[in-house]
Parts: structure tokens; sequence; C-alpha cells
């Protein structure tokens, strides 16, 4: 307990905090930026006709491949590919790139899964219509559709709070590495990892209280 | 960027990396047992068990769900030495994925547990059947048509999440990929194989399990 107490002293907390933030950032930006991208996919995995195969076949290898690699290796990937290309960027910024990539893939199923969510019948009248593809989407298919994506789009969400822990393998200050940091300044491994698991916890758990909140609510709403 | 990729070194390492891709699945397969055996027994406890006990297991899972696996390995390979138990590296990995995948097979099983229909049940008992042919014969058949899917996709989640060995010295795929990494120095080839080994293994795992849920549980369950 004493140590404990050493530990969270003024710039120690501040530092937490900061690994908190990076933590959160990191998330947040693949979420976002992952969700954007893949509803760009999702919609190119949903377009027909030879023109757009090539477009198709891209979305597809693109999701079924990152989805299946691990993130570490992904991470290790994107960290040499930057390193050959000679171009000067931060290890938060690789790290990014890659929560992005993953994001990208993640979502893109998970968009896609909310799109056939709605009913055919609705694509059929929206056609007859006379509605482009992407106005189909945007005025028939989400307004309906965005229930069904956003409890499993938040539930990964906090699932890559989780998963970034490895970006600190690269050495982006996020939580772990503040972990690691507090080890080698000295403090026992039980103290300094279990200080970031609460930190963790008090991150991911208010947010899972929230998801599941969500997912009632919308689950609720949602009548066919 | 100009990078000329030289596979002719890597090549060779073949063989080896093979060896560790099945150290990996033997790894995955290993946490995935010992996961499900806590997660049923946890599932019974929250679903049948009286009060303190599920508040227990309630501890249990929300506390291991909402913290990141790779600090929680950490903690076990750095803090439980200070307290007289010493773990291998793999023994401390195995055992942190093991009391992960405890805890969300825990959630999964649940759900499955609550998918049986109290009529079903009434229904079997109408028709004479035992407690015991009950549950061969109307519950299981139901629980594993139900939880097979989730399960699986689990099982394919926790393959990917061995590359975490690595960080700890364990000699699987990713922990070798290092390894020759350091040997050879040409890391984008290593790790771009090793991320294709990754993919084929996993795809080849998914179709396993799809052909095996539909035709021995009739899940439903889309191959590829």
């Amino acid at each position: 307990m004493g140590e404990l107490a050493e530990l969270l002293t003024y710039y120690n907390v501040i530092f937490l905090l900061k690994g908190m933030g990076t933590t959160f950032a990191l998330s947040a930006l693949g979420c976002i930026l992952g969700g954007l991208f893949g509803t760009a996919l999702a919609v190119a995995r949903l377009t027909t006709g030879p023109l757009t195969l090539p477009l198709r076949a891209l979305a597809l290898v693109f999701t079924e491949f990152f989805r299946r690699v691990p993130f570490l290796v992904t991470l290790m990937l994107c960290f040499f590919i930057f390193q050959f290309s000679g171009l000067d960027v931060s290890t938060f910024t690789v790290g990014c790139v890659t929560v992005v990539l993953i994001g990208t893939a993640f979502l893109a199923e998970i968009v896609r899964a909310g799109l056939q969510s709605v009913h055919p019948n609705q694509w059929h009248a929206a056609e007859t219509m006379n509605f482009t593809l992407l106005q189909t989407i945007r005025y028939v298919v989400l307004p309906q559709a965005w229930t069904v994506i956003l409890p499993p789009a938040f539930g990964f969400f906090i699932l890559f709070i989780k998963d970034s822990a490895l970006a600190s393998q690269i050495g982006v200050i996020e939580l772990t590495y503040v972990g690691k940091v507090f080890n080698n300044r000295g403090f026992s491994a039980g103290v300094s990892f279990g200080v970031i698991l609460v930190a963790y916890f008090m991150l991911s758990y208010p947010l899972s209280r929230l998801g599941a909140k969500l997912e009632k609510k919308l689950g609720s709403s949602r009548t066919r | 960027m100009d990078y000329t990729f030289q596979y002719g070194q890597v090549w060779p390492y073949l063989p080896y990396l093979l060896k560790g891709a099945w150290l990996s699945l033997q790894i995955a397969f290993l946490a995935f047992c010992g996961g499900m055996l806590i997660g049923t027994a946890c599932a019974a406890v929250k679903t049948f068990g009286s009060g303190w006990m599920r508040h227990g297991v309630n501890a249990y899972v929300v506390f291991f769900v909402n913290t990141p696996q790779l600090v929680q390995i950490y903690f076990l390979y750095f803090a439980l030495p200070d307290m007289g138990i010493f773990l291998s590296s793999y023994m401390a990995v195995l055992l942190g994925m093991t009391l992960n995948a405890g805890a969300y097979l825990t959630e999964i099983q649940r759900a499955g547990f609550e998918s049986r229909r109290q009529s079903e049940m009434e229904a079997a008992e109408v028709l004479g059947f035992s407690r015991w042919q009950q549950i061969r014969y109307v519950i299981l058949p139901h629980v594993a048509k139900v939880l097979f899917p989730p399960l699986s996709n689990h099982y394919i989640l926790m393959t990917l999440g061995t590359s975490m060995a690595a960080i700890f010295g364990v000699e699987e795929l990713t922990g070798r990929a290092f390894n020759i990494n350091s040997e050879t120095f040409r890391s984008l080839e290593v790790f771009s194989i090793v991320a294709v080994i990754y993919v084929v293994v996993t795809l080849v795992a998914s179709v396993l399990l799809a052909l095996f849920g539909r035709f021995v549980f009739r899940a439903k369950m889309r191959v590829v």
C-alpha cells in the first residue's frame, strides 16, 4: 500500500492520465476513420455489375486479410513499411494507421451486416422509384440500419481500447507503455501493472455499460 | 520509396515458421479448452447459482472482459514471481489466455443457457423423457446450435490473440518471425509471409468449423 501511495504522485498521475488519453484517442480515431472507410468498403461490396468487380474483389480481400492477421503482425508490417519509406512519422501515427486499417476491415463487416438487415423489399422499392445505389443507402437503408450497426460498432470500439495495448510494443506512449515505464522506474510489477489494469477498467467499464444501455434502447425501438 | 523485396533469404525458414504456426494453434486450442471449462462452470453458476456466487462470477467476468489480455499476462508474468509463483513464459501466456477466454466464454455460454425454452422442456417431460434424455435430446442440440457460431468465432479470435505470446518470448508463429527478423533483417518479407500464414490458417479453420457446425449441429453458418 505504501508503494502505491509512492507511485501516485502528482506527475505520475498526470502521466497516467495522458496515457489514458492516448489509448482513448487511438481507439476513437480507429473507430471514426475506420467507420468511414468501412462504410465505403461495405457499399463497394454491395455494388453489382462487371464494371465494379475489381472494386468488390479488393474490398473482399481487404476485409478478409485484415480481419485474419493479428494486431501485432499488422502493427509490425506498418512499422517497417513506414521505416523503409523514409517518412519521418511518430510511432503514434504508425499506431493510428494500424488501428484504422484493422478498424476499417472489422467495421466494414459490421456495416455490411447492418445494411443487409434491411428487408430486401425496401431495396427493391427504392430501385423501383429510380433511386441510385447511394441514394438508396442514404435515404432508405441507413435510417433503418443504423440502430443495427451502432451497438456492435460501439462494442468494437471498447474492444479496441484493449487491443490497442499492443501499440506499446513499438513505443506509442499509451496506458500499457506507462505501466512498463513505472515498472522500469523501480516500482514492483504488481503495483505498476495493477494500477494499469485498474486504469483500463475505469476507461472500459463505463463505456461498456453505456454500450449495453444503448443496445437496450435501440433494440426496443426496432420494430419490424 | 525504393525497396526491393528479397524473399529468397526468408523462404528457407518456411518449415521453421510452420512449426511455429502449429504451436500457435496448440496454445489457442489449450486456452480455448480451459476457457470452455471455466466458462461452462461460470455460466452455470450465473444461471442457476445463489446470490454471492453469482456476484463472484460477475466480478471475475467484468474484470477480465474490461482489461486487455496483454496487461493481464504482464501481471501474471512479472507480478506473480514477487509472490513466489514462478511461471514459464509459455505457462503465463497460456494461463492468461485461459482466464481471459473463460470470462468471454462465460458471457457467450450464458446467452446459450438462456436460449432454452421452458415450453420445450415441458413438452419433453410430457413425452416421458427422463431428465438425462431431456438434456441429451432436447436441450443440448438446441444449445449447441445456438452456441456453436459465436464459440467458433471466438476460437478464431483467440488464434489471432496467440500472437501476443511473442512479446513474452514464446516461439510461436509471431515469435519466430521476430527471430528470423533479427537474423536476416528482411522484416517486411518475414512479416508479410507470417501475415499470409495467419490468413490461411484461420481461413481453413473457419471453413472447417462452419462445415462442422452445419452438418453436426445444423447451425446456420456461412461457409466463407
